[in-house]
């Protein structure tokens, strides 16, 4: 043991060299420089031209010192406060931490009550935040849904309005354009006591998606500006697809991903430096047979740790993918799919891991699937922990003291760290074969059921402040009127 | 079956772009009539396409090829076609709806149909009710291909067909729908007459929407 420095690693893996991720990063910039992105954005055109950058039409080409700026000004470490003060619900990005939660926007849910595939309506959005807010492992919300059952235009508002008061747990919201992005950010910042407190201690995330390849659309440039002029913390996240909107090689729509990240990037760092930004996104192969976005290829898996390293070589923190499937139903297809992208995900370190709970390649949000990946996620998360190394888990003083065939179960050294040392499951069965046949040989399907039904059965998350709920109730009245 | 389009049927089934217009210009010299090289030598071709496609034996990109070549054959055939005043078997006007700038989709969906004998009017992706509306005008087509890729995007699908019976149109044109997020009872939900999950699927739903299938 070295007197006054240790080192103390946990599991994870580096997949590219340096030399290699050198080359990605320049290839990022080469394709930001010289072949440039459509912005379709008026105001974004302007701000990019006024700080160097060149523009022909929609076309921007980056210079690559206003870039690497952008990468400089944005903050790698940084935290997201739950909403009523509750530090187990703070999430602390920063290297080494991975943090996991649900995707936005699939068509479909499972109804809790019948497990049938129905549209996504108001009345789940509660529901999901409730089993966000419970589940020990999942970090953040999103609703895994677009309301079906409101006004079209304003399926974001009543999807934040009904997850706000239903979990503490930061939120990641998803909206249609700037008008909705303003709804959602006047009730975070009543519950957080005015605009300047929100800056101090932000409690949601702000959502906008690219197009690609290599289009910055109007409507997310309108959100990433409303984000940035009000200190909303951004995930500007592609979704491209190998082989479809992206390179079929994984170095290509890795590049190509970045470039579309970065064009956001240096947009909102210009407007706001110090903006804390995630890069994206979700990729992922087409399937060549059935022309979908893969959500539990192992590609999928691949690229995200790619990007993942290339992010962080950067210095940016990564909206991850993973305990997502192509799977319909809760069985083996989306135990293994998930699971391993979880896994995967939680060794790459990847910052915010989304999309936990999505089925059928993201057409249909599951509760169950988010359950189920809970128990993964607490496993992989006990792997990646790894394995501490000091005087006193080495235990050879214990060892001597207990020696040939004695037992260890009744040692102190023992009661000080089994709760700690290991992971205890929730939902994976390890009863003997007799116990499990009188509790009704149970599968972890029926096991998972059960602790989503009891979950919303006795749950009770902390509530908003009474003004914040005037707030919702005002926000909702107004928006209703905006689209009358 | 003459041997040209035999030859002519293999060249479409593996996606020869090169070879097609050569083969077509032999079988014109030949005095085949171009509508029998066009059901007896490249439909045959694409059919065999759709089939193995569906088994899972192609895969889309060995599709598009195959697409490609019909392309390049028709170039060749289609002046023969008018001049001789052959019907194509339907017209189809396609396009990505408002809102949405995704059109792989929709492209695969119009070289399929192209392939199976349609006269296609693409109108491109971030499409208005009232472009619609004007090629329903202006073409008059049969049938109303619309698609979008984004939750977000696919309700501009219900605008349009509500913006058809509006303009009082909806009677005389038959609707499909198809992209990633749609499905049967979203289709069913907006009121449109067929839905098709991939290009494949869109090609055969216009056959039988047009009663050729």
């Amino acid at each position: 043991m070295r007197a006054n420095y240790q080192v103390n690693s946990g599991v994870r893996f580096q997949m590219l060299s340096d030399d290699q991720l050198e080359e990605l990063f320049e290839s990022v910039l080469h394709v930001l420089e010289y072949t440039g992105l459509e912005v379709h954005h008026e105001e974004s055109l302007q701000i990019l031209k006024d700080a160097g950058a060149w523009v022909d039409g929609k076309r921007v080409r980056l210079p690559s010192y206003m870039v690497r700026r952008a990468l400089e000004l944005a903050p790698r470490s940084f935290t997201i406060y739950a909403r009523d003060g509750n530090p187990e619900h703070d999430i602390h990005i920063g290297p080494g931490r991975s943090h996991f939660g649900p995707g936005p926007t699939c068509p479909n849910f499972i109804d809790v009550e019948t497990m049938e595939r129905r549209p996504y309506v108001k009345s789940d959005v509660p529901l999901v935040a409730k089993v966000v807010d419970a589940l020990p492992n999942i970090d953040f919300c999103e609703s895994l849904g677009t309301v079906d059952d409101v006004h079209h235009d304003l399926g974001a508002t009543y999807e934040f309005a009904g997850m706000f008061p239903n979990t503490s747990k930061p939120i990641v919201a998803w909206s249609y354009d700037k008008y909705d992005s303003e709804e959602i950010h006047k009730i975070a910042v009543a519950e957080a006591g005015g605009q300047e407190a929100f800056e101090r201690r932000p409690n949601y995330i702000h959502y906008c998606e690219p197009l690609s390849p290599l289009v910055s659309t109007e409507d997310a440039l309108d959100k990433l500006i409303f984000a940035a002029n009000h200190r909303v913390p951004l995930i500007f996240t592609p979704c491209p697809i190998a082989g479809g909107t992206a390179p079929v090689t994984a170095a290509g729509i890795i590049i190509q991903a970045a470039a579309e990240s970065w064009m956001g990037l240096t947009i909102a760092q210009t407007l706001q430096p110090g903006l804390p930004f995630f890069m994206g996104g979700v990729l992922s192969v087409m399937d060549m047979s059935n022309m979908i976005l893969a959500y539990g290829a192992p590609e999928l898996s691949l690229f995200m740790a790619g990007i993942t390293e290339l992010a962080h070589y950067v210095g940016l923190p990564l909206w991850q993918t993973g305990g997502c499937t192509d799977s319909k139903a809760l069985d083996e297809q989306a135990a293994i799919e998930g699971s391993l992208s979880a896994y995967f995900s939680a060794l790459t370190g990847g910052d915010l891991c989304h999309d936990v709970g999505y089925t059928e390649s993201a057409m249909t949000g599951s509760v169950f699937q988010l359950a189920m990946m809970d128990e993964a996620i607490g496993y992989a998360r006990r792997i990646t922990r790894g394995i501490e190394v000091n005087e006193d888990t080495l235990a050879v003083d214990v060892i001597h003291n207990v020696g040939p065939n004695g037992h260890y179960l009744r040692e102190q050294h023992t009661r000080n760290h089994y709760k700690t040392e290991f992971f205890y499951p929730n939902l994976c069965d390890r009863r003997n074969y007799e116990e499990w046949e009188m509790m009704g040989k149970q599968t972890m399907s029926d096991r998972v059921v059960s602790r989503v039904q009891d979950i919303l059965a006795t749950h009770e998350p902390s509530p908003v402040k009474p003004e914040t709920e005037k707030v919702i109730e005002e926000v909702l009245a107004s928006a209703e009127k905006r689209v009358k | 079956m003459n041997e040209t389009l035999e030859k002519l049927s293999t060249c479409i089934l593996e996606g020869d772009s090169e070879a097609a217009p050569g083969l077509v210009q032999q079988a014109l010299d030949d005095g085949v009539v171009p509508k029998t090289i066009l059901d007896e030598g490249m439909v045959v071709g694409m059919n065999e396409v759709g089939d193995r496609f569906r088994r899972g034996d192609m895969f889309v990109p060995e599709v598009l090829m195959s697409a490609d070549a019909m392309q390049s054959g028709l170039e060749i055939l289609r002046p023969e076609l008018v001049s001789s005043g052959v019907k194509l078997i339907g017209k189809v006007v396609l396009g990505t709806v408002q809102g949405d700038l995704h059109d792989i989709g929709k492209n695969l969906v119009g070289m399929m149909c192209e392939g199976a004998g349609f006269e296609v009017i693409d109108l491109g992706f971030n499409q208005k009710p009232e472009a619609f509306i004007d090629a329903v005008k202006e073409h008059q087509p049969d049938l109303v291909g619309m698609s979008a890729l984004l939750t977000t995007t696919m309700r501009a699908m219900g605008h349009t067909i509500k913006s058809l019976e509006e303009a009082g149109l909806r009677e005389q044109v038959k609707v499909m729908v198809g992209g990633a997020p749609v499905d049967q009872a979203f289709a069913d939900r907006i009121g449109a007459d067929g839905y098709g999950s991939n290009a494949v699927a869109g090609s055969d739903l216009a056959k039988r929407l047009v009663g050729a299938g």
